[in-house]
Formats: structure tokens, sequence, C-alpha cells
């Protein structure tokens, strides 16, 4: 499998040199050992600084909706290394008018065991979103399930006032420092709601009840658009598992409306799309 | 003796039919529960989970959300997107602690007087034996008390 | 001849610190996190960690903060100050790098006006540091001209002894020998030298002198470097939240027109919301000006004004850096030839 990698990196080679794509998103090594992050490669030069392993784990979508790099892609192609969810970003980030996904040259791949070193890594072929149709359609019928989804059943199986507490203790940590936000692809809101005074809707001191608002608010607004790449969680310095609701969200959507995040370019965001015959089992 | 509890509810109705719908529970005479706060809005699609944020925050027992039933809309789909918003929201709540029971959602039409005092009885009945939102009121509670340290 | 704090003398200790009417906060730890936290046994106690994830300003300078409650009514106003409970308070098991960090703060804190909040915690706290024999890649006191072991900002300084049962006691203030002498018999007494184990040896990464050199070079402010070095930087506040000399603050009023509580919260200069005007004009436009201002404060403007360095070289922004960039890049590149 090594030599995909070869070939993933002899094809950004021949990309810069013909001058189609301004940039290169990439993993370079990190301050340390076990540390990847982001690279951002203009010249061939800097090829040989970008390294892929298992420790590559954050969804560089992210990078595709920044201001800043966006004025030096100079209306060029970007070409970005992503996994199956970075894929789903991109659809979601295209669906929503933010990028147009003809502009990104996808470089995928996918470790067997995310984090770990010496994970072996698969290449997946297709450079545009549509090349992935079909791997998103398995992923979806395969659903949720993981340990996450073991702990939300417990979590559901304990009455409302356990659960209030378990949050409050959570969301008690939380100090506001946004990076939740900051590392998510689909947080690409100029004004955040929270940073919105006229009229100021929830709290923005860090107590526990300016917490439970932005974290409900941050929740909802990525009910059915989180693919569940779990950068918030890996940035959140208080170890909030945030993921958690998340999935909980997804796994809503899924269920009531038969939506998953990202499938295509062009699927509807699900909260702004019904159907005539939604459930509505609650409604009196 | 104790005072009975009184539970506040607030309701964001939308204008064309479930404030109708009210409106015309006053003109028939109809009695029902004084504990209800009618917020009206032009349409259910109008309502944001920030509106139901806001009302917990601001020390409500229970919020309702109302409006045109499935096909009355007068802006055609409105309370159709409203519709899947709700089944988001509530179950989000739902999902740390801010049981359904005090988050209602129903469509009542100009013409039913009768269902919306139905539905504000019937709540105001229920939000009564469930008692006040305790742990969301200690949390607004808590932002007024002193540092502890 | 040498003072000496058993282990398990803990418990006895915090008994008659709280005896005395007085609290006792120090490392603690969870599954997810590590903080300066309330303790009330030994066991809750974590001294195994490089340090707690969550700075020590937290207890002079919580993250949000109640100053004042109003009311508005009809022919008056009602205001009314918020009072700090006075309690004395021992901070047991700081790091030194974290207790530096008060010291640092203390000049901003007194700078114009006195933040009374600041300075009453100050005053009602004696803190208890432990040298650190143990460091991580990210730990770089020494860089900062400081070291595992330094005195500055602690009133006691306590050297794990080498079978670890204990620590050797060092008053370093006459606050800290009131509260060894207070304690008393807590502390044993041995006339014999005791080993300790030696402070941990944190290599040096970068020359200081250097970097400030480089940041009163009249060049460098306009310079590309910015851009370069914070390219990755997606502007989220953690660096600057874990910081334990960073003390930008926001005053929020929270509440109706007629009733409410203001507060004052933690803010960073990381967020674009930080500098932006009412006009909706920005003058740090992009995260590589943000990023210059965060290192100019900390290694230039501070010590012009202050005569220090707002950096302890506690390591933690690079630590929690969801992107891994942190302040250590920057200031190993500054040092060398970065910047031109």
């Amino acid at each position: 499998m090594g030599n995909t990698l070869e070939e993933h990196i002899k094809r950004t080679r021949q990309l810069l040199e013909c001058g189609e794509v301004a940039m290169v998103i990439g993993y370079e090594r990190g301050s340390v050992e076990n540390r990847r992050r982001a690279t951002f490669v203009k010249e061939v030069s800097e090829l040989e600084r970008m390294v892929l392993d298992g420790l590559c784990c954050e969804n560089l979508a992210n990078y595709l909706v920044r201001e800043e790099l966006l004025r030096s892609f100079d209306g060029k192609k970007v070409a970005i290394f992503l996994t199956t969810a970075g894929v789903r970003s991109v659809n979601i980030l295209a669906a929503e008018g933010q990028i147009n996904p003809d502009c990104v040259i996808i470089l995928g791949f996918e470790a067997e065991k995310p984090g770990e070193l010496d994970s072996a890594i698969k290449m997946l072929d297709g450079e545009h979103v549509d090349h992935y149709a079909d791997s998103i359609q398995q992923l979806k019928s395969r659903g949720f399930v993981n340990d996450r989804a073991q702990v939300i059943v417990k979590l559901e199986m304990m009455s409302a006032e356990e659960r209030f507490a378990f949050w409050r203790e959570q969301f008690s940590r939380c100090v506001k420092c946004y990076a939740c936000r900051q590392v998510c692809p689909m947080c690409y809101c100029r004004r955040c709601i929270v940073d919105c005074n006229q009229p100021q809707w929830i709290n923005a001191s860090a107590h526990d009840l300016g917490n439970l608002e932005w974290n409900l608010v941050r929740a909802f607004h990525l009910a059915g658009r989180c693919v569940g790449c779990g950068n918030c969680e890996q940035a959140c310095p208080a170890g909030i598992p945030l993921m958690l609701l998340n999935q909980r969200m997804a796994q809503e959507v899924l269920k009531e409306f038969n939506h998953f995040a990202g499938e295509s370019s062009t699927q509807l965001p699900v909260l702004a799309d019904f159907k005539k015959d939604d459930p509505e089992t609650f409604i009196l | 003796m104790t005072k009975e509890f009184e539970p506040k509810i607030v309701a964001f109705v939308c204008t064309y039919c479930t404030y109708a719908g009210a409106d015309l529970a006053g003109t028939s005479r109809l009695k029902y529960a004084p504990n209800v706060r009618i917020v009206k809005l032009p349409c259910t699609g109008r309502i944001s989970p920030m509106f139901i944020l806001k009302a917990l925050q601001k020390g409500a027992d229970g919020v309702l959300i109302s409006g045109c039933h499935p096909g009355d809309c007068h802006f055609t789909s409105g309370n159709l997107h409203a519709r899947r918003r709700w089944t988001v929201f509530r179950s989000l709540l739902n999902f740390v602690g801010i049981p359904d029971e005090r988050i209602w959602v129903s469509w009542i039409s100009a013409a039913e007087g009768n269902k919306f005092a139905e539905i504000i009885n019937e709540m105001t009945e229920k939000l009564k034996t469930l008692g006040p939102f305790e742990p969301y009121k200690t949390l607004i509670r808590d932002i007024e008390s002193p540092a502890e340290i | 001849m040498a003072q000496i704090l058993e282990k398990n003398k803990l418990d006895e200790m915090i008994a008659r610190l709280n005896g005395d009417g007085c609290e006792v906060f120090g490392p603690r730890k969870n599954d997810t996190s590590s903080w300066y936290g309330k303790i009330s046994r030994a066991e809750e106690f974590c001294f195994d960690q490089i340090l707690p994830d969550r700075p020590l300003k937290e207890l002079f300078f919580p993250r949000t903060e109640p100053m004042m409650k109003y009311e508005i009514k009809k022919q008056q106003v009602d205001a009314e100050n918020y009072v700090l409970p006075k309690k004395q308070r021992v901070i047991f098991g700081a790091r030194p790098c974290d207790a530096v960090s008060l010291t640092i703060d203390d000049a901003l804190f007194a700078w114009d006006a006195c933040d009374e909040f600041w300075f009453e915690r100050r005053e009602n706290s004696v803190i208890v540091s432990i040298a650190c024999n143990k460091k991580d890649d990210f730990c770089m006191c020494t860089s900062l001209k400081s070291s595992p072991d330094v005195s500055t900002g602690s009133d006691v300084l306590l050297h794990e002894l080498v079978d670890s049962a204990g620590w050797r006691v060092s008053a370093i203030t006459p606050a800290g020998q009131d509260f060894i002498d207070k304690l008393g018999d807590v502390f044993s007494t041995t006339s014999t030298d005791v080993s300790v184990k030696p402070p941990a040896e944190v290599p040096v990464k970068f020359d200081l002198d250097a970097v400030i050199r480089k940041l009163n070079s009249p060049e460098i402010f306009e310079s590309d470097f910015w851009k370069t070095i914070s390219v990755r930087c997606v502007g989220c506040g953690v660096c600057t939240f874990v910081c334990p000399t960073c003390h930008c603050f926001d005053i929020q009023d929270e509440g109706d027109v007629y009733h409410g509580v203001r507060r004052k919260n933690w803010d960073s200069c990381s967020f674009a919301m930080f500098t932006r005007h009412a006009s909706g004009h920005n003058p740090r436009p992009d995260q590589a000006s943000r990023w210059r201002q965060r290192i100019m404060h900390k290694f230039n403007y501070y010590l012009e004004r202050f005569g220090q360095i707002s950096c302890t070289g506690c390591g933690r922004c690079s630590r929690v850096c969801p992107v891994d960039m942190g302040v250590t890049q920057t200031l190993v590149t500054l040092s060398t030839n970065g910047g031109k």
C-alpha cells in the first residue's frame, strides 16, 4: 500500500508543476514525536516535508473555508488530503454554497487504526467528491455502530435529572475558548451567534448556564451537518465529550429523516428541507 | 398553607392560525389557565430555538410552540420546516436533560379556539405535577451568586 | 538541619488548616482534565502530573466573575458590589512556573487602577510550590531564564525526597515561615542533611535575549514572518485561556434592561471580536496580526512597561494547541534566523 502514497505525492508534484493547483493542504511532522499537523505546500521543493500516517487525524477541510488562505488560492484549485469524513465535509460546504467542489482535488486516504502511528494507510481512489458517493452510501447503511452509541444508550436510560446533572458537570469545565467552533469545518459563520449582542441570545460568560446554552446551540447548529470527524472533541481543552452530542443528533436525523450528512454536494441541509410525511408523533 | 405552584408558560405562536385560535378562545369567552404568555410571530418557521433558550433563561417552566396544521401554512411550508426543527431540537434538549414534557408543540388552527384552551389547561396541569423546572432555575440563580473562592 | 513534610501527614495538615478556617487548594484530576481545586482529603491531591491542564490564575482571576448587581427602578438605580468571601487559603502543590505567573500579573493588576479582586485573593493566599523533578517535551522554563525549582512567587518551596516519602520544606517569604511555624509538629526536623531529587533537566530551546532583540528591531512588525508562522492558526482562545499570565478580560452586563449582573470574563487576543470596532473595522484583521500581538505583548510591550517577560515557560499553550502551533516554535524561529 505504501506505493500508492507515492502515487499521491507524484500526483501532487504534477499538479503543482503544471500550476493547476495553488496549494496542497496535507500533513507534516508536528512539534513533538507523536504529533502531526497541517501543512500548506505551494512549491514542489516543499513536498518533501509532507507525511501521511495513522497520526494524521485532523480533518483538514476546515482550512478550505479559512479566509486568509482562500485569498491566496487566487481562483486556482486546491489539492487536499482528506478521509471520507473530510470528503463529506466538502460535500456539505459545497451544498451550502461555501466552496465550489470542482475546485477541490481530493487526495483520499483512510487509516485502519486512526491515532496509531503504525496504522496501515489505505489510499482512496477519486479526486472529485462525486467519486466518493458509493463509499459514503456504504457508511450510511452501516449506521452508527460504535462505542459512543453504547454510551448514548446508557445516557438515555438515565432519568432527565440524572442526564441534566451529567451534562452540567461536563459543561462546567467549559472555558468558552471556542476551540470546538474554530476547528470545525462547518462553523464558517463570519459572526457566530454567541458573538451577536443585538440581541444577546445566550450568555457569553463561562458560568454553568452560559456553558449549557453555548453547547446546546453548537450541537443544534451541527445537527445533520456534523460528519463526525472529531476535530471538536480533539481540540477541547476541557475534555468535554462533544461527539456524544453530535452523534446523538446525527442518529436522530438518520432515523427520522433518513438524512446522512454530506452524502453529496447537492444534498439539501436537513433543516432546510422537509417532506410532507415527515414524522410528527410528538405534535398535538 | 403554601401557595400552589403556578407554572409559567411561554407560547410562541404563528399569527395566522394559533394566534387567531387563541383570539377565538377569547371572543368565545372560553376560560383557560392564566399561566400562559403568548408571543406572536409571523409563522412557526420564524420560531428560532434561541427563543426557547431565552424563555428558559428567563425562568419559563414550559414552552409551547404552535402553528398551522400541515397544508394550512400561510407561507406554504413554514410549519413543515418547523416540524423538522422541533423534532431535532426537542431530542437535543431531551438528551441533555431538559425533558420533552416541558417543550410542547401543537397545530391549532384559527377555528380551534377550543383546542387552544384545552392544550393550555392540559399543559398547565401537567407542569403543575412536574413542579418548577428546578435544575434550570438553579443555573439561573447561580449567575447571581457570589464567587466561592 | 532540615524540615520535612511527610506525605502521610497531609491529612493532618489539611485538618489543622481547615480547623483554623483556612481552605486548602491543590492540583486535582479526573478522567479528562486536571486543575487547581479545593481539597478536603489528601487522596484528592494529584502530584504526579507535570502540571495541571488549567493554570493557577483561575484561583485569583476566575474565568467569569460577578462584580456588581444592578436594578433599575422607577425613581432610582440600585447597585450592589460583590464582596469576596475573604477566606484564608493555602495553595499546596503549585508548580513553580505557575507561582511565578502570579508575580508577573501583579504588575498588570496594580498598573493604573488596583484590581481588588486579584489583590484580595493574593493577600489571603499562601503558595506552597513543589519543585519539578519531571518534565515533558513542552516544558521550557529554562529558556525563559527561570528554572524547575525557582522560588519566585512561592511562599514555601518543597523538594521531593529521594525516597518519595515526603518533601524538604524551605520558607521563602515571611508568610511562608508563618505557615510553617503555625503547623509546627506536622513537620519533622532532621539534624542530618536529607537528599532530595534533583530538579528536572529542562533543555534550553531558544535564546531569550535573541528573541527580545529581534522583537525590538523595527522591521519585524511588518514582516511576513507573522503570516508564515501563524498560517495554521484557527483563532481559538485555548492558548490564552490556559496561559498562566494571560490576563485580558471583557466586561459584560448580563440580564435585561432593568436588572442584571456585571461580570468580568476572560477574553482572548486571538478572537477576531477582540478588537473589532463598532463600525465593523478591525485593526487586527487577520490571524497573523493577532498572533503578532500575542507574541509582542508577552515579549516586548510587557517587558517595556513592567520590566518582565509575560511568560513563565510552562508550555501549556503548545501542549493544548489543537493545530500544534504554540508559542515555542515562534520563539525558536525568532531566536535563530526567522523574522527577517
